[in-house]
């Protein structure tokens, strides 16, 4: 034991304490910082023979807990799968309207009949027949603004599925790129910690478009996979491939070709919800929204519409009518033909033979579409007619309903009451999907920067500087003393 | 390690996904104060709209209904009316005619048939009435009248009488112009079939089917013509005859008296059926109307008691949320 000794001692605790003070003020700095891992000077004491000789700082340690990490970012997964189906449901619900908002698909049915019923009171007043004509444009162009509705949304989920394919293939070379940078750093004994945390917040920036599992390699590298088994980053990150189209309409599929599938390193991978590479997230809810929701919901629609055109397409309803021509609903102005039905609910139209809009007459309402000339102004039997075939018990022929006749705005309540039923599943689902979430970003965030603990700690270190400076200065009046003889 | 520290974070992060968990509450719970109604029909019905569907399209077709009475009670009050006419002026000249068919003075026949002339054109008039610029007898042909005028038709039956001496002759050429379908058919109604029967309620129709071309009323032209065929100087060579003319059309527009009655109670009975639809239309409307609020309505006194209870809530996060910002240790560290 020497004096000298003492004075490098005293050194070591002083630069130990100032490392310690640099730790404590990057942790308060980053108390806010999402993803931050709390860090931990790691000390050990000195030896230099069989005696003590000081403090030595063995690194800089980051707090961080893997298996909460990778149950939070499955839990962010899950929730995003659920909200895009629950938002897709709750948006075709206010499309198809409730039946409390004020121009739902249940109002405008409810109101052509209304417009029918008081038209066959006084068939001779053109404003009734002009109400029926109007009630039946608005009706058909509500179910063909849903169609287009439906077809936009998928649509975006296209669009949305291009950007998340770019922001994972963004995501993974900057992964990459940090995966090569903390190897180096490992290498070179440097702190990697930084790097670390950037990392972190790179893949729980993407932890919700695909579930990821993530598995250390050494070195303080990553490798990333899909919970499904695709490899998405080891060594190299992968490449993931989407065309979006732009513009979708009805009948445009995966199958067909028509829209573009994903690839992972240019090899197809399949999207469907269950069992897929990729299930899980985000991404697969926007492919479930496009390849499955939607098309389901134009279904629906297209078989509501085509119970429109049928129930007025009887030969029984309109002498005048040639045989084979549209009845009072068309298909873009032709007859429907059931090979068409995809998409019909867009193309669904007034018969222009009774529209004024469209170059017809209103008393062809009354009297026939086919009539030429205008009948006695009090026949009401046509109208009867329609109201009644309206209103008429009948079998849906399409669209997957549970068989039974029902009238029409029955068919469209049930139609809306099956897109309302998947709505509060998706959204139990969805809310709980979010609770659990929510409760381990909160333990993650216990774990984090505790300021209350960081100035107790920075108290101690407060402390410890002041004792090894105090043991410095009275080591210098030892050597003054010394020197003084 | 967890036990050592509480990141900062966990405690806002939780304030503040209680502060939106309960504002979003408090958000739902005054929307439905104010509208009286569930905030999300579809989940208060557990997913199954078709009831309120159904219910929404039941009123909506009432409402309809609703105009339709009362049209048709309009038009049918009218018709009563205008059969009133027809009945008061029928009566009146019945007894005008037999009264002078008895006498022995030339005077009171031709005075009687001058009278019949202008029953006959109120009579007529009647039969032409507009309601709502529609005609009441004119059957499908509403925005037309239901015969020629007065005129016209005793025109077409000088035709017919044509060669006949005797008041019998008149008579018989009289009714089988009334009843043939060339003669009143086709020379004096102008109107069309008769209207079909008119939906009022649910599943229920009444018919309004009356035209001019009705039996009874057919019977009482025939009888106000053949008198006013003694205005236009029928049978002017015989006294006799003449009388006899005026009795036998007194005596027709006496037989159809009935005929007369029994038409006007068949429409009264559609009256009475479009009142009774009216009045049962507007109570199943209103049940109806209940019913819907029961299945969609927000308890006020519930949603209120609970309103209450989440602004508490929020006031005590708030509380919270101030006292645990001024927990920290930076603030005694001086």
């Amino acid at each position: 034991m020497s004096i000298t000794g003492t004075l490098s001692t005293a050194l070591s605790g002083l630069t130990t304490a100032a490392r310690a003070a640099e730790v404590v003020s990057s942790n308060i700095a980053n108390a806010m910082t999402e993803g931050y891992g709390r860090r931990e000077l790691q000390t050990v004491a000195r030896a230099s023979g069989s005696a003590g000789q000081g403090v030595r700082v063995t690194g800089v340690s980051r707090y961080s807990d893997p298996i909460l990490l990778g149950d939070r970012r499955m839990a962010a997964a899950g929730s995003g799968a659920r909200d895009t189906a629950a938002s897709f449901l709750k948006r075709l619900e206010g499309v198809l309207g409730t039946p409390d908002s004020a121009t739902s698909l249940g109002g405008r049915i409810a109101a052509f009949d209304t417009a029918l019923i008081e038209a066959g009171s006084r068939p001779e007043s053109e404003a009734r027949l002009s109400r029926v004509a109007e009630t039946a444009r608005a009706l058909a162009a509500h179910l063909a603004s849903a169609g287009t509705d439906i077809q936009t949304a998928r649509a975006q989920a296209d669009d949305r599925i291009e950007a998340e394919v770019g922001q994972m293939n963004t995501a993974l070379a900057r992964i990459a790129d940090l995966n090569g940078q903390i190897r180096t750093s490992f290498g070179t004994g440097r702190d990697a910690s930084a790097l670390v945390d950037q990392r972190q917040q790179l893949i729980d920036g993407i932890s919700g478009i695909i579930p990821l599992r993530e598995v250390p390699r050494s070195n303080g590298q990553i490798a990333l996979f899909t919970t499904g088994g695709a490899v998405l980053l080891d060594g190299a990150p992968a490449e993931l491939g989407f065309a979006p189209v732009g513009v979708i309409v009805a009948g445009m599929t995966q199958a067909s070709g028509a829209l573009s599938g994903l690839t992972i390193n240019g090899r197809p991978v399949s999207t469907a919800a269950e069992g897929s590479l990729i299930s899980g997230g985000s991404l697969a809810g926007h492919f479930a929204v496009r390849d499955d929701l939607a098309p389901q919901a134009q279904t629906r629609l297209d078989a509501v519409a085509r119970d429109l055109i049928d129930r007025f397409a009887d030969p029984g309803l309109d002498a005048s009518r040639a045989a084979g021509a549209p009845g009072l609903f068309t298909d873009a102005g032709l007859t429907f033909l059931p090979a068409n039905e995809t998409g019909l609910a867009q193309r669904l139209q007034l018969n222009a033979a009774a529209d004024p809009a469209m170059g017809g007459a209103l008393w062809r309402l009354r009297d026939g579409l086919g009539a030429i000339a205008p009948g006695p102004a009090g026949d009401a039997r046509l109208l009867k007619d329609l109201q009644t075939a309206l209103t008429a018990p009948r079998n849906p022929a399409s669209g997957g309903f549970m068989a039974g006749a029902r009238s029409h705005a029955t068919l469209a309540a049930d139609m809306l009451s099956g897109v309302a039923q998947s709505r509060l599943t998706a959204e139990g689902e969805a809310s709980f999907a979010a609770a659990r979430l929510d409760t381990l970003h909160q333990m993650e965030l216990e774990g984090g920067v505790d300021t209350d603990q960081e100035m107790q700690s920075l108290l101690l270190i407060e402390q410890a500087y002041a004792a090894n400076a105090k043991v410095m200065a009275t080591v210098n009046d030892m050597i003054q003393t010394l020197l003084g003889i | 390690m967890g036990l050592t520290s509480l990141g900062d974070m966990a405690q806002s992060f939780l304030l503040r996904r209680q502060t939106v968990a309960v504002k979003s509450d408090l958000q739902r719970l005054s929307l439905e104060l104010t509208t009286g109604r569930v905030a999300d029909t579809a989940a208060h019905v557990s997913g199954d709209l078709v009831p309120i569907s159904g219910i929404d399209a039941s009123l909506a077709r009432l409402n309809g209904y609703r105009a339709v009475t009362a049209e048709a009670g309009l038009f049918a009050n009218a018709m009563q009316t205008a059969l009133g006419v027809i009945d008061d002026v029928s009566s009146d000249l019945s007894r005008g005619l037999l009264a002078a068919s008895g006498s022995a003075s030339q005077a009171l026949v031709t005075a009687a048939g001058s009278e019949a002339r202008t029953r006959l054109e109120t009579a007529m008039q009647a039969l032409n009435t507009r309601v709502g610029d529609r005609s009441l007898f004119a059957g499908v042909a509403t925005n037309g009248p239901a015969t020629v005028a007065a005129e016209t038709m005793m025109l077409a039956l000088d035709n017919a009488i044509t060669g006949a001496t005797t008041a019998a002759d008149i008579e018989l050429a009289v009714t089988n112009w009334f009843a043939a379908p060339t003669g009143f058919a086709t020379l004096a109604y102008t109107g069309g079939a008769a209207l079909a029967r008119v939906g009022i309620a649910p599943g229920e129709e009444a018919a309004l089917d009356i035209t001019a071309t009705d039996p009874a009323i057919r019977a009482t032209l025939k009888g106000l013509a053949m008198a006013a065929l003694l205005d236009r100087g029928a049978l002017i060579a015989s006294q006799t005859e003449r009388q006899d003319l005026a009795q036998r059309a007194g005596l027709s527009l006496l037989e159809s008296q009935t005929d007369r009655t029994y038409l006007a109670a068949r429409l009264g009975s559609a009256q009475a059926q479009i009142d009774a639809a009216a009045v049962r239309n507007a109570a199943e409307s209103t049940s109806l109307q209940i019913a819907r609020a029961d299945l969609t309505a927000a308890d006020p006194f519930e949603t209120a008691s609970k309103l209450q209870e989440t602004q508490l809530q929020l006031e005590k996060i708030y509380a919270i949320t101030a006292r645990i910002t001024r927990l920290s240790l930076m603030d005694y560290l001086r």
